[in-house]
């Protein structure tokens, strides 16, 4: 069973299209880049996965569950770092993350335990009850990072979750992808930076809401640029023959 | 259950960290109560007298020397003969009106009457005029005087009281506090982003609704002891009838009130836009609580409106209570009026809610 299954999705507001009949499928375990240039789509389509927007024409399943009947349960399975603000500034790092296993009603067992997991995971030295605006951006990212995983969902929507982190950080950030996807985790991820899309195992390009290419970054480089060693395209080359190009 | 208690201690952790949001609970009540009672007991002063009918007779130029003479009045330089024109022309504050063949020949027959006409647009000036006129009356007969005064007070016939608005500006700070705090923490949500986070999880609309109606109920009725305290103090407000109905009309009213305020972040989608939906709210539901206005003398159109309005109720309830010790008929039904209110604003913004982004 696949982990995403998406089949002729379309998201329409009013006369205009931000997702327009697109089909693909993401397996288990798979870090799968979604790309696009601005207003491409791909935070509709994300908000359309995790049960936050009805499509209007379409199918999606997320864990083998419908996302316009099964909404509820789909939001237990997957986890969400949105694009804006996740965190609530104005409360400590130990507010927010107690809020968040309020609302998904944890264990107070289980939460302590994923708490600790995660945050060692993410290398966290200050403390807990420093509110959330002190922190510096990278930071505050990877802890939005542990509060969307952290009722353990099987797969995780990362909507530009590097966006204006310091590149020490977005390679941290990736690790940490890394490792999420080496325990088994899906992760469906967006971003503008080519060197990170390098990193994922597919990578989806969509334009105005469709989607014009799906494949590992090594077999788009060469189906790209037939005539050149894929050693010598970068991803920045395919994208803008792409995606603003043709 | 956990959620809720999740949603309450992270609200009242943001409100009170909030310096917005504390100058509103605890600030603007004690600025705004006290602002209105300076506005209030300012003294009368200056007060311009005139006389229609001309000073024939003794006793007459005896009251006006007097009056003049206690340093309150000043003559009213007037050009109209008519009392009325001279008060609605705002050429005097107040207008004895000679009787007719004099006040000496009918004070010779017995008792005299005098009419005093007094302008009360403001109340408090105006009662001070009517005590001011009655004890030099008294200070120029030993005994009780022959001589009766026929007050006719003019623009504000009942002559409502400080005591009487008191109670009006405490349901307004209230209702204001309320759907502000309300509205405003929701669509701060929706601004910032954190809502769409909070609908990606497993929550029920209902848990959503239940975790933001009950702490602003908690945080609004804190407010109320303060409320009421600064009243008492300020305005020597008395609380003739029970404490708990007291609480209990203030509760009912809160949930009310913090209902409304999550109707308008249901609509709104930023906080200017629920601020305003706020004073939108407040205003006309002010003017039509019979706060100022008696609802009995409104045209029944506007009559209407103040019967489907939760502060008449309030203020209803705090008047009877406070000043008249609580007439238990009255209060029953008030509070099953606003319970009904309430009721219905949160379940209208309950079905309104959304777990998912339109
Ligand atoms: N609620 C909405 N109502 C109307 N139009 C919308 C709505 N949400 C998104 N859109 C439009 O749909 C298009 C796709 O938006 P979307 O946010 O999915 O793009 P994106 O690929 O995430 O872009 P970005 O890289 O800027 O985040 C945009 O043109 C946007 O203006
Ligand atoms: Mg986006």
């Amino acid at each position: 069973m696949s982990a995403v299954q998406v089949k002729n999705l379309s998201v329409q507001f009013g006369d205009f299209f931000a997702v327009k009949d697109l089909s693909f499928s993401v397996e288990k375990g798979e870090v799968f880049g979604f790309l696009g240039a601005n207003g491409a789509g791909k935070t509709t389509t994300i908000r359309v996965l995790c049960g936050l927007l009805l499509p209007s024409a379409g199918q999606a399943s997320v864990c083998g569950l419908d996302v316009l009947s099964d909404a509820f349960e789909v939001k237990k399975k997957v986890g969400y770092m949105s694009q804006k603000f996740t965190l609530y500034d104005d409360l400590t790092v130990k507010e927010n993350l107690d809020f968040t296993s309020a609302l998904r009603k944890m264990e107070p067992e289980k939460f302590r335990e994923q708490k600790e997991k995660l945050l060692k995971m993410i290398r966290f030295k200050s403390s807990e009850d420093i509110l959330v605006r002190d922190l510096p951006g990278g930071i505050k990212q990877q802890v939005s990072l542990v509060a969307a995983v952290l009722h353990d969902p099987e797969i995780v929507f990362l909507d530009e979750p590097t966006a204006g982190v310091s590149p020490a950080f977005r390679q941290r950030f990736w690790k940490l992808i890394g490792g999420l996807a080496a325990e088994g985790k899906t992760v469906f991820v967006t971003t503008h930076y080519m060197d990170e899309a390098e990193q994922c195992g597919r990578i989806a390009l969509m334009k105005s809401g469709e989607l014009i290419a799906l494949d590992s970054p090594q077999e788009l480089k060469r189906n790209s640029f037939p005539d050149r060693e894929p050693q010598e395209v970068s991803l920045e080359d395919v994208f803008i023959e792409q995606v603003e190009g043709g | 259950m956990k959620t809720l208690w999740g949603f309450i201690r992270k609200e009242f952790r943001q409100t009170l960290r909030d310096p917005r949001m504390r100058i509103l609970l605890f600030l603007a009540p004690c600025v705004q109560l006290t602002i209105f009672g300076v506005a209030l007991s300012t003294e009368a002063k200056n007060i311009r007298l005139s006389v229609v009918g001309g000073l024939s007779d003794t006793t007459l130029q005896e009251i006006h020397r007097k009056a003049l003479a206690s340093g309150w009045f000043i003559p009213a330089r007037t050009s109209s003969q008519d009392p009325f024109m001279q008060i609605q022309n705002d050429e005097a504050d107040a207008v004895m009106v000679t009787p007719v063949g004099g006040l000496d020949r009918s004070l010779g027959r017995g008792t005299g009457e005098l009419q005093l006409l007094i302008n009360a647009t403001n109340v408090t000036r105006a009662q001070g005029i009517e005590r001011y006129f009655s004890s030099i009356v008294r200070s120029l007969y030993e005994f009780k005087p022959p001589l009766s005064f026929d007050v006719r007070v003019l623009y504000n016939p009942a002559m409502r009281t400080a005591l009487f608005l008191v109670p009006g500006v405490m349901s307004m700070l209230v209702c204001l506090i309320t759907i502000l705090l309300t509205s405003m923490s929701i669509t701060r949500e929706k601004e910032l982003g954190t809502f769409e986070t909070l609908i990606a999880a497993p929550v029920r609309p209902e848990e959503v609704i239940l975790g933001k109606t009950v702490p602003f109920v908690l945080l609004g009725m804190s407010n109320i002891p303060l409320i009421v305290g600064v009243a008492m103090a300020l305005f020597g407000m008395p609380l003739r009838g029970s404490l708990w109905l007291l609480l209990l009309s203030a509760f009912v009213f809160v949930c009310c009130t913090v209902g409304i305020g999550l109707f308008i972040s249901t609509i709104a989608r930023t906080q200017q836009q629920s601020m305003m939906g706020g004073f939108l709210y407040l205003f006309p539901s002010v003017l039509l609580s019979g706060m100022v206005f008696p609802v009995e003398n409104m045209p029944w159109v506007l009559r209407v409106f103040s019967y489907i309005n939760p502060l008449t109720y309030f203020i209803e309830l705090l008047r009877n209570i406070m000043l008249k010790g609580g007439d238990a008929r009255l209060i029953v039904f008030n509070i099953l009026i606003l319970s009904a209110m309430a009721l219905l604003a949160i379940t209208v913004s309950w079905r309104r809610f959304k777990t998912t982004l339109s």
